[in-house]
């Protein structure tokens, strides 16, 4: 799946950020993103953001999914998949659904995810479901 | 009721002469006769569009090149009318966009009467449903030859500083780019130059190696820009080019102002008669 979705993101950007662009300010887009040049402030997308390598981004960034082979300061809310490239540095929070960490991939910060686990401590076999940033499961509610 | 604006625009007179009888003879044939007016020194276009809306026409048809149609636009200044186009111009960008693309399918296109809402863009004053250029691409690299189009390339880039739907600010060293609201290329399913999508398309084309000028030098010359790798592209609905102050912008080789400037989209402005071979 993450291999489509890699390819998908190669041919399908609608907003390209070129390697010579600086971009100041709050870059809102209603499809793919990929940055190739530096980017300050913040990006929004509700489809895929693609951070090349080489690219330099100081913002926070809200996307579908996002593949980070570049540099990135700030925290990530990506509600899909999220692939860290072995080229990419991180400094910031994740938040995802779905993490993959390329070997050679730097990151420092906090991973939240939204996971469910089987509750086989008190052998009801009931789904439970928090953060995996949180100590403590609770029993997800019906 | 038609009213046809008839514009000889660099055309030679007899030229212009023997396409005005083949109109005309088109329009009958077509039953889409109407009142015609010409161009000329004491009535220019914006005369006969104010003349048109005295009168409560309701359906312009600018009959002669994409130069034409986009002072017919300039001239509307806000009015409600249905517009049509005629090309006298068989290279007539607009009418392969409009999917008119000669004297014929023209007037054909007229009388089938198909009407489609597109995208209207606006730049100080002007309109266009087409494209701007600026720094290289105005100068014409599809007309220039292979060595001088191949200086133009090589030639040095600029800095640019673009604001972006009052939300950000692109700086970029660039050779030049244009501002898309539809081109002859354009289709359906392109997500570039899409007259419908109400987002102008903002390319803008970096300083390239001799390999890849070589390379894509004939994508350039048609404007495909984002075939060209490291091409900026951004969707978007304002865009202000701040600097260089002075910076040219132009429409079909004529500068229509210079920086700074605002390129705002007006979403599903236009009522425009289409044919069936339009690109979109």
């Amino acid at each position: 799946m993450s291999n489509n979705f890699e390819e998908k993101m190669e041919g399908q950007a609608e907003t390209v950020v070129g390697p010579s662009v600086k971009i100041q300010g709050d870059l809102n887009s209603e499809g793919n993103v990929k940055i190739e040049g530096q980017v300050n402030g913040k990006i929004k997308t509700s489809e895929s953001v693609y951070v090349n390598q080489g690219a330099v981004v100081t913002a926070d960034v809200h996307a579908g999914n996002a593949i980070i082979g570049g540099e990135i300061q700030g925290n990530l809310k990506i509600s899909g998949n999220l692939i860290l490239q072995s080229t990419a540095k991180l400094l910031g929070d994740i938040s995802c659904a779905v993490l993959r960490v390329e070997d050679g991939a730097q990151f420092s910060g906090k991973c939240s995810m939204k996971i469910e686990v089987t509750d086989t401590k008190n052998g009801n076999g009931k789904k439970l479901s928090g953060k995996s940033d949180k100590p403590e499961l609770e029993p997800e509610e019906e | 009721m038609y009213y046809y604006i008839l514009d000889q625009n660099g055309l030679p007179i007899d030229k212009f002469e023997k396409l005005q009888t083949e109109l005309q003879g088109l329009l009958s044939e077509f039953k889409i006769s109407g009142e015609t007016a010409r161009v000329t020194p004491l009535r220019s276009i914006v005369d006969l569009v104010d003349t048109a809306s005295q009168r409560g026409i309701r359906t312009l048809v600018a009959a002669g090149n994409d130069d034409t149609f986009n002072q017919m636009l300039a001239a509307l200044k806000g009015r409600d009318f249905i517009l049509g186009f005629i090309p006298f111009d068989e290279n007539s960008y607009l009418g392969k966009i409009l999917g008119a693309r000669d004297i014929f399918t023209g007037a054909k296109t007229i009388a089938a009467r198909r009407i489609e809402k597109i995208d209207l863009a606006k730049i100080a004053g002007n309109y266009f449903v087409s494209w701007l250029e600026f720094g290289v691409l105005s100068q014409r690299i599809k007309n220039a030859g292979l060595w001088s189009g191949m200086k133009m390339l090589s030639s040095e880039p600029q800095n640019l500083t673009i604001r972006v739907d009052d939300s950000y600010n692109v700086s970029i060293t660039a050779l030049g780019g244009m501002v898309v609201n539809t081109r002859s290329t354009s289709a359906h399913d392109e997500k570039i130059a899409c007259p419908t999508d109400s987002l102008l398309d903002l390319l803008i084309l970096e300083k390239l190696s001799k390999t890849e000028i070589l390379r894509y030098r004939k994508s350039i010359a048609e404007g495909l820009l984002e075939k060209v790798p490291k091409t900026t592209i951004i969707k978007c609905r304002k865009i202000q080019f701040l600097q260089p102050q002075g910076y040219s912008l132009t429409m079909q080789g004529r500068i229509i102002t210079k920086a700074p400037a605002v390129v705002e989209i007006i979403p599903q402005r236009l009522r425009m008669i289409v044919g069936k071979q339009r690109t979109f």
